[in-house]
């Protein structure tokens, strides 16, 4: 009978259709994120942690944020992306502090199927599906060009690098060598190596200030250095002859910057790489990884006694949301 | 008669087409226009809400700015007391209200005076101070607000802060007093105000600068935009396009304005696109349901019809054997049934009246005829045995009537059709008997009979119309002696008799003659009737059958039943 089977037909659509959405989506189990930086001290890392948080607020994932005591101990950051993954992290935001001796750690995540993101010091690892952060080497370029601006003549550079082995620190400063070698004023540039954290910076700064008189620029790399830098020129009262660029934005390079002893800071953009950060691992386990861009270069800005105090350069000196 | 099967549409598909059909587009239209108002509905409802929850912010924000010009007349006031007591008030006054980041004043040229605040050092040499605009005091207004700015005075502190200045009236060296309030206030009034999941408020100035937003951060971050232009050209209102709700309302009479965002889609689509489900699901459900009840319908209506009309149709193929059932279903149907079933005994007892009439119609037929027959040939044999004895051929006269009295009492047979086949035989040798006797002895004939076939029953006067018709189309016609040779043999559950003569025979068409036209000129039974007598009384298989070579000789085929007892063949 046609018109029989027809009715079982059509009821069985109807059922089917029922059956199809009852079992709509249930609420999903949140994805679990993790973070780890190199510092949990400085201003730099806690607005990257600020905008991890904010992004996680939006994209409602689970972030866990991990530090090491130092920025330079990168078995100590070894151990907690270990622990990251094995409290089940499925995704990894990683700034390393050491572009070698982290890669393997990293690959060790990537295999166990974490999806790695990494935001300000990348890692030597093909697991790697974005790198978010400061285009490293035009910054340096940028610290440079600030320093040959503000000094008239010849150039006796000292750098205040950061660990040897850490990425970022090294693109940096190979970026404001070789714009010191094209512009042809520099007489000499003189590369230490210190810790990231103030004391120890201040102590070498001042060391290299005691032994090299002639200087005349110093460039520091990061935040912390900056701040030791800055508080080393205060200290031997050298504002005057030696023209400071720094990184970052912390409140006593930004008091050095008005009251002379920092001549300019260059400004990363710290929120958003934690944000943006975190925002691709959520892309990344919605499943949208081919999206992504390899390389998200946020933004760097100059900024100097002049226009400190600009709408704009309040803006990415100063954090709005109170930590 | 064939008729056109499975063409046309059955009555089931037609009512069940019909109303699914119907009830399809009633929902559809229902459907429609309901999802229609309710997606206006639900944008008015979306408005609605949109609307209250800007103008709740808007009286929050207006009373936390009411406040705090309740509290810039405490201070104007504080002023105007001893240094020492003004100091302790206004240490007090800081503490309740956490939020008020520093009191400080200004002379007439905008030059800061005195500060107070709690736990921060004013800096020795501040490079700029970015809580006081002179234009806008040198443009004469008595007090006005500062867009969102860093506060710059202090020693390594940099909160954001928002600046309300006021003209003093006191000829003191003060001219202007400002609070620099942080947001720590108002971003607990915005911040958890949501318009839907995703909708939000925030506030800007009279000249669309950004005051607060919740993710005012992101947005210095450079990660977010918002326009502040935008809303800040229109009126207060609520506005909406296809994507965003967008509602601006002032802040009092402060310049500030409140701007509520919220998305159409989720406080509009996402219902309507659930109401889209629900409705496709319960149009679904009155479909079905309308297809199955139809379809039950159709049933109890069409199933019945087609019964009847298959049982028309066996009828109309075998009527005689046919017996009805009565078809069930609705009242209708079933006094379709019966009448049908009436109509079939009718038909039944009809069909059987006419045939009896046909019956009878031939046996009065027969009988007429018979008692034609009997004068003719009785004058002829007379005639003959008249001219025996003149000729003094006593012996053979004596034999011719004694063959004429055998013929006449079989004939008759006490009125019974149905005789043994011994008694038929009888009768045709004695016929064949008289007509050597008149014909001088010009054939011969010889009977060649299976004893089995001698008692069963066969129809009276069978074989004399044959072998008239061999005598007169066959050997009659013969120069030299003929001869007539009938044989009568069992076949299975027939008889079956043939009368052979090899005489000059017949045409195919002078056969169709014989079996076709009763006899015209001449009198007698004949061969038409003969057949016609068999078939009516044992069915059409039974019958005649003639082969006939010209020149050579005619065999005529009789079969019938083996009958035993004359009761069950008797016409009924």
């Amino acid at each position: 009978m046609k018109s029989g089977k027809a009715a079982v037909a059509a009821g069985l659509l109807v059922a089917g259709c029922l059956v199809a959405c009852s079992t709509a989506p249930a609420a999903g189990i949140r994805h679990q994120v993790a973070l780890v930086g190199k510092s949990d001290t400085s201003e730099f890392f806690l607005s990257v942690y600020a905008g991890a948080q904010a992004a996680a607020a939006e994209y409602n994932v689970e972030l866990t944020i991990y530090s090491p005591d130092t920025e330079e101990d990168y078995d100590a950051q070894n151990q907690l992306v270990e622990d990251a993954v094995a409290s089940g992290a499925e995704a990894l935001v990683y700034s390393a502090v050491d572009f070698e001796n982290n890669a393997a750690v990293i690959d060790d995540a990537a295999r166990q199927g974490v999806k790695i993101v990494a935001i300000d010091s990348n890692v030597d690892s093909d697991a790697v599906q974005t790198y978010i952060g400061t285009d490293n080497y035009a910054a340096g370029q940028m610290a440079a060009q600030a320093a040959l601006d503000g000094v008239e003549g010849s150039l006796q550079v000292g750098i205040v690098n950061y660990d040897v082995s850490s990425a970022n620190g090294q693109e940096r400063e190979q970026g404001a060598v070789e714009a010191f070698q094209q512009s042809g004023r520099v007489d000499g540039i003189t590369v230490i190596n210190t810790l990231a954290e103030a004391g120890q910076a201040q102590a070498d700064t001042a060391a290299l200030l005691l032994e090299h008189p002639d200087l005349n620029v110093i460039l520091a790399f990061n935040e912390p250095t900056s701040v030791g830098a800055a508080n080393a020129v205060r200290s031997l009262e050298a504002a005057d002859r030696v023209f400071l660029v720094g990184f970052d934005s912390n409140v006593s390079t930004i008091d050095g910057l008005q009251d002379g002893t920092v001549d300019a800071l260059v400004v990363q953009n710290p929120y958003a790489m934690g944000y943006l950060g975190v925002e691709s691992a959520c892309r990344l386990l919605g499943g949208q990884g081919t999206d992504l861009e390899k390389t998200v270069d946020t933004a760097t800005r100059i900024v100097n006694r002049d226009n400190m105090f600009t709408m704009d350069s309040q803006k990415v000196l100063f954090a709005f949301e109170q930590r | 008669m064939k008729r056109p099967k499975g063409t046309g549409l059955r009555i089931t598909t037609i009512l069940v087409a019909m109303v699914v059909g119907v009830v399809a587009i009633i929902l559809v239209v229902c459907i429609g226009l309901f999802l229609d108002r309710y997606r206006s509905a639900m944008v008015q409802n979306a408005r609605t809400s949109s609307a209250q929850a800007v103008s709740q912010v808007s009286n929050t924000v207006a009373n936390y700015l009411d406040d705090m010009d309740q509290a810039m007349e405490i201070v104007q006031q504080t002023l105007d007391e001893p240094d020492e007591t003004r100091d302790r008030m206004l240490q007090a006054f800081l503490y309740f209200r956490p939020d008020v980041v520093a009191v400080t004043s200004y002379d007439e040229a905008g030059n800061l005076l005195d500060c107070w605040a709690i736990g921060h050092e004013l800096k020795d040499n501040a490079l700029e101070n970015l809580s006081f605009d002179r234009e806008q005091a040198a443009s004469g207004a008595d007090s006005f607000m500062l867009a969102p700015h860093v506060e710059s005075i202090f020693d390594s502190y940099y909160p954001w802060v928002v600046t309300m200045t006021t003209r003093l009236d006191s000829g003191s060296d003060a001219a202007w007093v400002s609070l620099d309030l942080s947001f720590s206030s108002l971003s607990s009034y915005i911040n958890n105000v949501g318009i839907g999941q995703r909708g939000y408020c925030f506030l800007i100035d009279e000249d669309g600068n950004l005051v607060y937003h919740p993710q005012q951060q992101l947005i210095y971050s450079g990660l977010k935009t918002e326009d502040t232009a935008g809303p800040a050209a229109l009126a207060d209102g609520v506005y909406d396009d296809d994507t965003v709700i967008t509602c601006v309302n002032s802040v009092g009479d402060s310049g500030w304005r409140v701007v509520g965002v919220s998305y159409v889609d989720e406080l509009v689509d996402r219902n309507v696109t659930e109401m889209v489900y629900l409705s496709a699901e319960l149009g679904a459900l009155v479909l079905v349901v309308a297809l199955l009840t139809s379809w039950l319908l159709s049933r109890l209506l069409g199933r019945p019809l087609r019964g009847l009309a298959d049982a028309m149709e066996r009828f109309e193929q075998e009527a005689d054997h046919f017996a009805y059932h009565p078809v069930g279903g609705t009242r209708e149907v079933r006094e379709l049934s019966d009448s049908f079933g009436h109509m079939v005994v009718r038909i039944q007892k009809l069909m059987n009246t006419v045939r009896e009439e046909e019956v009878n119609l031939r046996k009065t037929e027969l009988k007429a005829l018979q008692a034609q027959i009997n004068p003719h040939f009785l004058y002829n044999t007379l005639d003959s045995i008249a001219w025996m004895c003149e000729q003094g051929k006593n012996a053979d006269a004596v034999n011719m009537v004694h063959a004429l009295a055998r013929l006449f009492r079989i004939s008759i047979s006490k009125g019974h059709e149905l005789i043994p086949v011994r008694r038929e035989i009888e009768h045709a040798e004695s016929y064949l008997q008289i007509q050597k006797y008149r014909y001088k002895n010009q054939f011969t004939y010889s009977f060649d009979v299976d004893p089995d076939c001698l008692d069963y029953l066969c129809n009276k006067i069978t074989l004399q119309p044959i072998i008239e018709n061999a005598i007169n189309h066959g050997l009659d016609l013969m120069v030299e002696e003929g001869h007539i040779d009938v044989q009568i043999r069992p076949d299975g559950d027939d008889i079956v008799f043939r009368v052979i003569d090899d005489g000059v025979g017949m045409s195919e068409e002078k056969i169709r003659t014989v079996l076709q036209e009763g006899p015209s000129d001449r009198t007698g039974i004949g061969i038409k009737n003969v057949n016609d007598r068999l078939k009516i009384y044992f069915g059409q298989q039974y019958g005649l059958h003639i082969h006939s070579v010209p020149d050579e000789g005619t065999c005529v085929e009789i079969r019938m039943p083996k009958v035993t007892g004359e009761g069950n063949h008797e016409i009924r």
